[in-house]
């Protein structure tokens, strides 16, 4: 536990990579220094420390330059063997202690059968480092090791992995002491320089000698700036550009394994634990060498680490099927996004996890060069000499062996590992099926007394009602509107079920969450039974294994697994209830975890834990504190993959509660209490539907895997093994020893309740379970009701306030702001109180008008609320100084330029109606990364809410539903969130650019990442927060409260200099003046509300935002309900100036005149106000820890803007060069030659244009520009009418990103020798939130083209997978192949595709879209707009390719199909779209 | 079934007797609700976040929980949920002032007419009862404790209720011939039937609560000889002490009590005559109501029945501020009760008899620190209203027993029973609640206090 809230298990990182490979295994120079001016050319994917010199890391790993090192050895006198390996270490600067390092070395050198040549100090220049580099600068030393005469290249790689491992060990606790590389193949150079440097911090990397065939290069971009040489990348074997979100699941099952573990080849007790700490990739990497050192082939292990999505994929060759089914039997994936590239000195590998969420573009020139990087165009070639260009797709590898000189692709790896064992047959002949969903038989396990079962396990009517019945009914969790107003588990005074002191992490900036219901084929949720197996080895019988495709187990898939006859699934029950008089709850779950121990030594391997038993006089463990608690015990004995974890529970209902369970450990869960109650609910009719009972179950079922897969997606985890043990979780009010005890390594941060807290609870429950005169609770945590649980926005407070701002008295906020602040403990703040203080009179106080601005209303879109409140609030904020939000659907034109205008302007992940006018019509754009409600998620306005305006401001239909995914396609890493500030800031210099964080464990890390990638503002939003409507387990059970996040933030941002550049707001719930108070006593300078003007203006706080019928008028499009609206923006106005007025007594009370002040000054809090013993049980007092932090940053933001280190020359150059003519509107054509570090490019005079002339003003081709060569990332982001771009060469990701009209054409230059169709020509994630506009591009196009466009017109020669996701205008001709998953989620537009191989429909997502033939006369219309997009295609890019398809018209005509949305009549849409 | 049934469809209480004809009957006016129209009101319900009317509601009865119910045609599980917090639904249905309580803080309230919840209540118990549902009894055995309950009133009913629901053996002593208080003899048929009190007699019966009527604590049988038989004691017997106008002429033959008069009348109806409560038959007589609160209209309104020619009705605050449910003043008007607002009365004249009031206009004063507005009387605005008979609704005091202070039970300075939040009076074994522990209120109230006192009873006794 540290002292503050921060801890470096939260760091995260992300970055750039590339590979150069001569092909030909030719070492020269010439690579080495490619790879480092490709190095540079990918800084703008790295980060700058405040210092501005000290880079996140970089590095090389080479093919080990073998002459160099003869030359270096002769030179010092060293003599050198026919085979030797080099150690390149980092040591502690201390020579006493590094001396016992270099000793030891020899030692262990001489053991092992090495000969330890001597030592060389690499020659390093410190004038390299910025401040913070050298403050943690290590001494680089070169150990030179004679390799025994006998032996292969793999037995003397082992041994020198052998001797990394001993000293790793040995020096574990050494400060400074790293092994960066211990190889005969490879070495690493890195450091914390700026990739620039890093030849003039290593000379050795400048010197001519120093050749090399091939190279790995890595730029790191770090969410925080502790200076950590380890930690750049490469590591050992591979250099990764993404993060895993497994990790931590994976770590644990590493640690599980190891017992298992046994080669001939290593002796495992030597080199284990192998999988350490550091970073995700470290530990990936650590995995990775350990497979390969162990005997592993170096593809087999790749692929069993991050295979491709293979689950849903029917027609997969079975072969290949069986071998990632087999091995899926035997390690879980390492999963989230991944670029990896590889090199073991004889392979360099590329790899991509399975949803391809990371770029990686390659070249390979005449010269048999192969280039591979986040980006194209990184290295300086001609086009003309370019063999081939492409880029790796999702769960696509592609290598090349050294040795032989051939270029391996996926198909041909693929061949290679599934033909090395008959892993069908095996599979056919051991593997065990069974159906999860057959017939309903009698209950497994049943519910003698159901009422008191109910009360003894916490249900509650509300339960029963609006989780389990929903669930059952429609296989789908009920929606709930305005957030979370009830007090978090620990601070109740209820008691609550265990889940509920957990708070699911989710991804946000460094990672994307997935959209499990659009890109559902990723996503799996198989279970595996029976004990796993020697990695090693791979036998025949190891596939005797049981698979069901959910782990909500049914009665009959309960029984059947309990009750197999053979000794390797031997099953054995666990009670997990005990006698209140006999024992306490500690010591039963110790007694549990020995017995647990006790039958997986003898042999049982199902174990079921079971609290069935339960009576009255009987106590029992919650069962989400006994998987956890068996789990560790059985990793801890080396015995957790003998044995599968069956979970028979009461406590399992909602999602949540199940993704808890398998999150600590469980293997399946069944959860009898559930079944039991909806056996009964359709015994008493409860159902609106006549449904059977197998139906209903069935239902409840598939409702609990749907939750699954988005509480999993949302960490950005696609299947469940790899989720299963993560403990993706923040205990919140959780004692250290119960932590200990039964979550071991989740972050608690402020202690809680404990053991006789949990018993206690548990107790009265089962006493009241069996007294008959209590009836089932009625509940109350989803919805107010009296006598449950306490709502922070009760029926009192609601009415107090409207009173309040109706009559304007100050006497009846008053009366409000008293029910609020001595409202029972509710919130942690309520917990934190102000420290009495030397008072000073009001009138000394900074007046209302100072601090009202520092008000903002929190987003909620037009689409959400009717335009009069819209509007209202947003006339109330100008008002007063402060700002309102547009939230993510628009606005409407003539809301700019008066007081109506939002003055914040949101850009979230469905980009609607995000245009060039609406980015420069903004004094802040707000990049919403996640919101409160529902962290982690997207979300959905249905038809019925999508009226004429709102459709007209969102590019979309009326009365057809919108999509928000759940990711931002354009922010897959942190580097990619530094992009599209770096795009905003482009479009729209003037505007501040803020970015929107839900707290979390960790959120302080991103933050301070986030202010590495120039945001100038940050929001943390409290888990109390939200207003939008989201699934009921999303509003209780993600993010966490606001005062962690902020306390966490502001300290982090201060330690790492970065607190001075970015402005920080706090959001969540904020009441009153004391919230204001507390908040900037906690750190943040500006304040969101979100509710209280709502309720200002009217809204009864009646939660059914969602269903478009509020009866204040609010939150609704319905022309009659909004006639009831009368909300006034007085009203809000009113509420503002009482909250500032109540803010200046309290500072008035704390003796502060200034409220920037009060920011940070954790000082005037202390901690107090507890009323129960559970909340006297927190430790609050790492909240407050800022106001000790020493040599840190100012407590407030001190820079008005936080400015790029990329000045966009070009991008200037052009808007300079085109204005006078641009001004008066006269044509102009420009040329530039283009690199890839030219980013965005177009965006800043895209703004220049709609500031003056909106998006239309600007007569078409007004202003053209050609470019020569290649793009960065951006292309044409927001282009604009008047716009026409024309570039000969290729493009990065996000080209057209935004656009809203003008013409992009990319095309490769004249003379180039290779097939547009078969090359990639732009990147990942093209025309995102296009809005209209024009792309022609010559070749193919990554993944995810044209996603969430609603108008752009493109044509391209190829597409990868998931194109026209989400798409609800526009048109895309594809003529070329198309990738997987075409048409997800796509309501609107059209798309043509030519299907040469015929096998679209395996490629296209039939959900909400059908494909016809046009080669029929009913279809002559749109044969006819085909060929003019063709026409036009050839017209813009010359294209070869379209030129032959138009001249055999017919032949290829018959191969196209035509994608249309099912929702659209095909005569409407073509008249539409002509 | 729609989101967006409330203004599909509007507000609809269920048919009503015709005015003309209720002005000569001792009938419910309301007819019930069919299952089609509960179910179509029922479904107007917002289920707001914020149920404001569970909140406002006394007993706060999980109202949007059982509209739901309803809709969904799940009567016999509504009817359960609606006994979990009230013992009496179908009574406090007819006779709770909801306008003012979960029908005013209805949502839909403003604007578009609130859900017709006091009806829909009343309709949950009588559909379930049709449909052959009944409360359940107690599911375990006895608990081995008795308890005795004095009064059969709400509060003591609630009590009861529960005691008996908990396996406590519970005895009802009522001085009164039937079950039921003031429901019973104070309450006129019109809003409530005496059937309807007598059926829920019967269910409570059935259930295991036994009931010894015409028995007077303190004079039948003595408290000591309870306290020596049963381990508790709860007292709900309510407040009788008629409040006073305290002007001249109030003893003049023909001023009459509120209290004693609805008593008489009902006891005629139902045929049980009693000395102390004699029948007055105010036909053909000129009346005046003093007074505004449900009492006062239940007068007016026997009066009408009884063919009094002219009913007056005089009240010293507006309208607006008459606590007096605004359905029944409705009900009032259309019977022909004529209502004079603002008026205060002085004196009431006569010589031997009443011949008239004399009364003085009012007018409401600014409001007061809490809010609220005193009337002030307005100068040289007096007048006299002829009458033969008046009636004196203000309200009633605490009607202490003289057995109290020798049982230790001590009484607060307006003379209510005190207890701690258990309900426990200054005796442990002596627990009290309703109108003597809170003064007069409302049924619903009454009712609350029973219930939550048996549990401060069974905690006591650890069961």
């Amino acid at each position: 536990m540290t002292q503050s809230l921060y801890s470096p298990e939260f760091e995260r990182d992300s970055c750039g990579f590339g590979l150069i490979a001569q092909l030909d295994n030719q070492a020269s120079h010439y690579i080495v220094a490619t790879a480092i001016s490709s190095l540079a050319r990918l800084t703008h994917r790295g980060a700058v420390a405040a210092d501005g010199k000290t880079g996140d890391g970089c590095g090389l790993l080479l093919q080990m330059p073998e002459g160099f090192f003869r030359a270096i050895a002769a030179e010092t006198g060293l003599t050198l063997g026919r085979r030797f390996g080099i150690g390149q270490f980092f040591l502690p600067m201390d020579e006493s202690a590094a001396t016992p390092i270099r000793d030891r070395l020899g030692h262990e050198a001489a053991d092992l059968g090495l000969a330890l040549a001597g030592w060389r100090p690499v020659p390093t220049d410190p004038d390299a480092c910025g401040a913070e580099a050298l403050a943690a600068l290590p001494s680089v030393w070169q150990a030179f090791l004679n390799l025994p005469a006998d032996g292969d290249i793999d037995a003397h790689e082992r041994l020198l992995y052998r001797l990394r491992r001993r000293l790793e060990k040995r020096f574990a606790g050494t400060e400074g002491f790293f092994a960066v590389t211990c190889s005969s193949q490879v070495i690493g150079y890195k450091g914390l320089v700026m990739p620039e440097r890093l030849p003039d911090f290593y000379p050795d990397l400048r010197d001519s000698r120093c050749a090399s065939a091939l190279v790995t290069y890595h730029q790191r971009f770090s969410t925080n700036t502790w200076p950590e040489w380890r930690l750049c990348q490469p590591f050992r074997m591979l250099a990764h550009n993404g993060e895993l979100n497994t990790v931590q699941g994976n770590r644990i099952w590493a640690r599980a394994r190891e017992a298992q573990l046994a080669t001939p080849l290593l002796p495992m007790a030597e080199v284990l634990p192998a999988v350490g700490g550091g970073s995700d990739s470290f530990s990936l990497d650590n995995m990775l060498e350990l497979l390969v050192q162990g005997g592993m082939d170096f593809f087999k292990a790749l692929r069993l680490l991050v295979p491709p999505a293979w689950h849903n994929f029917p027609h997969m060759d079975p072969e290949l099927r069986a071998f990632y089914e087999y091995h899926s039997m035997r390690m879980e994936a390492w999963d989230g996004p991944a670029g990896l590239v590889l090199n073991t000195g004889r392979i360099a590998a590329c790899a991509l996890d399975r949803n391809g969420l990371r770029p990686a573009r390659y070249v390979i020139t005449k010269e048999r060069i192969l280039n591979i990087a986040s980006e194209v165009g990184v290295f300086d070639y001609d086009h003309r000499d370019i063999l081939v260009q492409g880029r790796v797709g999702p769960g696509q590898v592609i290598a090349v062996n050294m040795h032989s000189g051939e270029f391996l692709d996926t198909a041909a790896i693929d061949a290679r590992i599934k033909a090395s064992h008959p892993y069908r047959q095996w599979l056919e002949s051991h593997a065990v099926h069974l159906d999860a969903d057959d017939a309903e038989g009698q209950p497994a396990m049943a519910v003698g007394d159901l009422l008191s079962s109910e009360k003894a396990f916490g249900v509650s009517f509300e339960e029963e009602d609006q989780v389990i019945r929903v669930l059952a009914e429609g296989g789908q969790e009920a929606v709930g509107s305005m957030g979370d107003d009830t007090p978090v588990a620990v601070l109740s005074t209820q008691p609550r079920h265990i889940a509920d002191y957990f708070r699911q992490q989710f991804a946000q900036v460094t990672n994307p969450p997935i959209d499990p219901l659009r890109e559902a084929l990723v996503m799996s949720l198989n279970t595996v039974f029976g004990a796993e197996s020697n990695l090693f080895e791979e036998r025949p019988e190891f596939a005797r294994r049981i698979e069901v495709h959910s782990p909500i187990l049914s009665d009959q898939t309960f029984r059947a697994l309990t009750s197999r006859s053979e000794a390797q699934f031997r099953a054995r029950t666990f009670d997990l209830t005990y006698s209140a008089a006999d024992n306490t709850l500690e010591g039963a779950i110790e007694a549990l975890s020995m017995a647990a121990l006790d039958a997986v030594r003898h042999g049982d391997v199902i174990l079921v834990l079971s609290d069935h038993a339960l009576d009255r006089d009987r106590l029992y463990i919650p069962a989400l504190m006994a998987v956890g608690a068996v789990h560790h015990a059985l990793i801890e004995a080396g015995l957790r993959t003998r044995c599968n974890l069956i979970v028979a529970t009461a406590h399992a209902r909602d999602p949540h509660h199940f993704a808890t369970l398998f999150g600590y450990g469980a293997t399946a869960v069944y959860p009898y209490l559930s079944y039991a109650i909806i056996r009964s609910l359709r015994e008493r009719h409860a159902f609106s539907q006549p449904v059977t009972e197998q139906k209903a179950l069935e239902n409840y079922r598939k409702g609990i895997d749907k939750g699954l897969y988005k509480i999993l997606s949302k960490m950005g985890i696609a299947t469940l093994a790899s989720y299963r043990s993560s403990q993706l979780f923040e205990a919140l009010g959780l004692d250290r020893r119960v932590v200990e005890r039964c979550f071991q390594g989740t972050v608690s941060r402020i202690g809680g309740a404990s053991f006789a807290h949990i018993e206690n609870d548990i107790r009265g429950l089962v006493r009241d379970a069996f007294l008959p005169r209590k009836a089932l609770p009625v509940g109350g945590l989803l919805k107010y009701v009296s006598g449950g649980e306490y709502h922070a926005y009760h029926p009192e407070v609601v009415r107090s306030l409207q009173h309040a701002v109706k009559t304007g008295r100050y006497g009846d906020y008053q009366v409000f702001s008293g029910l609020v602040n001595q409202r029972p403990v509710t919130n942690l703040r309520d917990l934190l109180q102000l420290r009495p203080a030397q008072a000073i009179p009001i009138d000394e106080v900074e007046p209302i008008e100072a601090i009202t601005p520092r008000f903002d209303t929190a987003a909620m879109s037009l689409g959400a609320l009717s335009p009069e409140a819209h509007e209202a609030l947003a006339i109330a904020m100008n008002t007063i100084g402060g700002r309102s939000n547009s939230g993510e659907g628009g606005e409407d034109p003539a809301r700019y330029h008066n007081n109506k205008v939002s003055k914040i302007k949101q850009i979230a992940s469905g980009r609607f109606g995000v245009t060039p006018e609406y980015a420069v019509n903004a004094e802040e754009l707000q990049i919403k990364v996640a919101q409160g409600a529902k962290p982690g998620e997207g979300g959905q306005l249905p038809g019925h809410k999508v009226t004429g305006i709102i459709a007209r401001l969102r590019y979309a239909k009326e009365g057809v539903a919108l999509i928000s995914p759940p990711p931002h396609h354009d922010i897959y890493s942190i580097e990619d969130l530094a992009q599209l500030i770096f795009d905003l800031k482009q479009v729209n210099p003037s505007a501040y650019v803020s970015v929107k964080l839900v707290s979390e464990a960790g959120v302080g890390t991103i933050a301070a990442g986030v202010a590495k990638a120039y945001a100038d503002r940050i929001t943390i939003a409290g888990y109390d927060g939200g207003t939008g409507a989201s699934p009921l387990s999303s509003v209780k059970y993600a993010g966490s409260p606001w005062e962690l996040g902020l306390a966490e933030t502001q300290a982090t941002l201060r330690r790492n200099h970065l607190r001075h550049r970015v402005r920080l707001q706090a959001d969540g719930g904020f009441k009153t003046g004391l919230d204001v108070v507390k908040g900037a006593l906690l750190g943040a300078e500006s304040f969101g509300f979100g509710t209280a003007p709502m309720i200002a203006l009217g809204c009864k706080y009646l939660r059914i935002c969602h269903l478009n019928n509020c009866a204040t008028g609010i939150a609704t499009q319905d022309e009659t309900l909004r006639k009831h609206f009368t909300g006034l923006p007085e009203m809000v106005i009113n509420y503002f100036r009482f909250v500032a007025q109540e803010t200046r007594e309290l500072m008035a009370g704390l003796g502060i005149r200034r409220f920037d002040d009060l920011v940070g000054a954790t000082g005037h809090l202390q901690v107090g106000g507890a009323q129960t013993s559970k909340q006297e049980h927190l430790d609050l007092r790492p909240l407050l820890f800022n106001a000790a932090l020493q040599n840190a940053d100012s407590n407030i933001h001190t820079l008005d803007r936080n400015p790029p280190f990329d000045h966009g020359e070009l991008a200037e150059r052009m808007v300079a060069d085109a204005m006078p003519a641009l001004e008066r509107r006269i044509a102009t054509h420009l040329h530039y030659p283009i690199r890839n570090v030219n980013r965005s490019i177009g965006a800043r005079l895209a703004g220049e244009i709609a500031r003056r002339y909106g998006n239309n003003g600007l007569a078409e081709d007004c202003v053209q520009v050609d470019f020569q060569g290649t793009a960065g990332q951006s292309f044409g982001a927001f282009c604009v009418q008047g716009m026409r771009m024309r570039l000969h060469g290729d493009a990065n990701d996000y080209v057209g990103k935004a656009m809203n009209g003008g013409t992009l054409i990319i095309a490769p230059p004249e003379g180039v020798t290779y097939a547009s169709q078969d090359s990639a020509i732009v990147g990942n994630t093209c025309l995102y939130g296009a809005t209209g506009g024009r792309l022609y591009a010559a070749g193919r196009a990554g993944e995810r083209f044209a996603v969430r466009n609603s108008g752009a017109i493109a044509v391209i020669e190829g597409a990868g997978d998931h194109a026209c996701e989400y798409m609800t205008g526009g048109q895309v001709v594809v003529l070329g192949e198309p990738g997987v998953n075409f048409g997800a989620g796509m309501t609107g537009g059209l798309a043509f595709v030519w299907d040469r191989q015929r096998q679209f429909p395996d490629l296209v997502n039939g959900e909400l879209v059908n494909y016809h033939r046009i080669d029929t006369e009913a279809m002559a219309g749109y044969e006819g707009l085909l060929r003019r997009h063709v026409e036009a295609h050839i017209a813009a890019t010359k294209s070869r390719h379209a030129q032959d398809l138009l001249q055999h018209w017919a032949e290829f005509l018959r191969d196209v199909w035509l994608v249309a949305p099912k929702a659209a009549r095909l005569d409407v849409l073509l008249e539409e779209a002509s | 079934m729609s989101h967006f049934s409330f203004i599909e469809g509007p507000r609809k209480d269920p048919e009503k007797l015709d005015a003309e004809q209720r002005r000569h009957e001792f009938r419910e006016l309301y007819t019930g609700f069919d299952l089609g129209s509960a179910r179509l009101q029922a479904d107007r319900c917002l289920h707001c976040g914020n149920p404001y009317c569970e909140w406002k509601c006394p007993v706060h009865n999980y109202i949007p929980n059982w509209l739901q119910l309803i809709v969904e045609n799940r009567i016999e599980e509504a009817a359960a949920m609606s006994h979990e917090t009230n013992t009496l639904p179908e009574i406090c249905g007819r006779i709770c002032p909801q306008d003012r309580l979960c029908e005013g803080a209805c949502t839909l309230n403003d604007g578009y007419g609130a859900v017709t919840i006091g009806h829909l209540e009343r309709f949950i118990t009588e559909e379930a009862i049709g449909r052959g549902w009944h409360p359940e009894a107690p599911r375990r055995t006895a608990n081995g404790k008795r308890v005795a309950v004095i009064g059969a009133g709400p509060a003591g009913l609630g009590c009861a209720d529960i005691l008996n629901r908990a396996g406590t053996e519970v005895l009802v002593f009522d001085r009164y011939p039937a079950v039921g208080g003031l429901l019973t003899f104070g309450i006129p048929p019109f809003k409530l039937e005496k059937a309807v009190i007598a059926r829920r007699a019967q269910l409570l019966e059935d259930m295991g609560v036994r009931f010894q009527l015409n028995t007077e604590i303190g004079k039948d049988l003595s408290m000591t000889q309870l306290l020596a038989d049963y381990d508790a004691v709860f007292l709900g017997m309510g407040t009788y002490a008629a409040k006073e106008g305290g002007f001249p002429g109030e003893n003049l033959p023909g001023v009459i009590k509120a209290l004693p008069y609805l008593i008489g009348n009902v006891r005629q109806l139902m045929d049980l005559p009693d000395p102390f409560t004699p029948f007055v038959d105010l036909a053909g007589k000129r009346v005046v109501v003093l007074g505004g609160g449900d009492t006062a209209m239940d007068c007016l309104r026997t009066a009408i029945r009884q063919g009094a020619v002219q009913v007056t009705c005089a009240y010293r605050r507006d309208e607006e501020n008459m606590p007096g449910s605004r359905r029944e003043v409705a009900n009032a008007r259309e019977e022909g009760v004529h209502f004079l607002f603002n008026r205060q009365p002085l004196e009431i004249l006569g010589e031997d008899s009443v011949a008239g009031v004399r009364l003085v206009e009012t007018r409401l004063g600014d409001p007061d620190p809490r809010g609220r507005r005193h009337p002030e009387m307005v100068a040289g605005s007096e007048q006299v209203l002829a009458a033969d008979v008046v009636i004196i609704a203000f309200g009633f005091d605490p009607s202490p027993a003289p057995w109290f202070a020798e049982h230790g039970i001590h009484l607060d300075e307006r003379g209510r029973v005190v207890t701690n939040a258990q309900f426990q009076t200054s005796n442990p074994r002596v627990f009290a609640g309703g109108d003597m522990r809170t003064g007069s209120d409302l049924v619903v109230t009454a009712v609350d206090e029973g219930r939550r006192a048996a549990n401060g009873i069974l905690d006591y006794l650890g069961v």
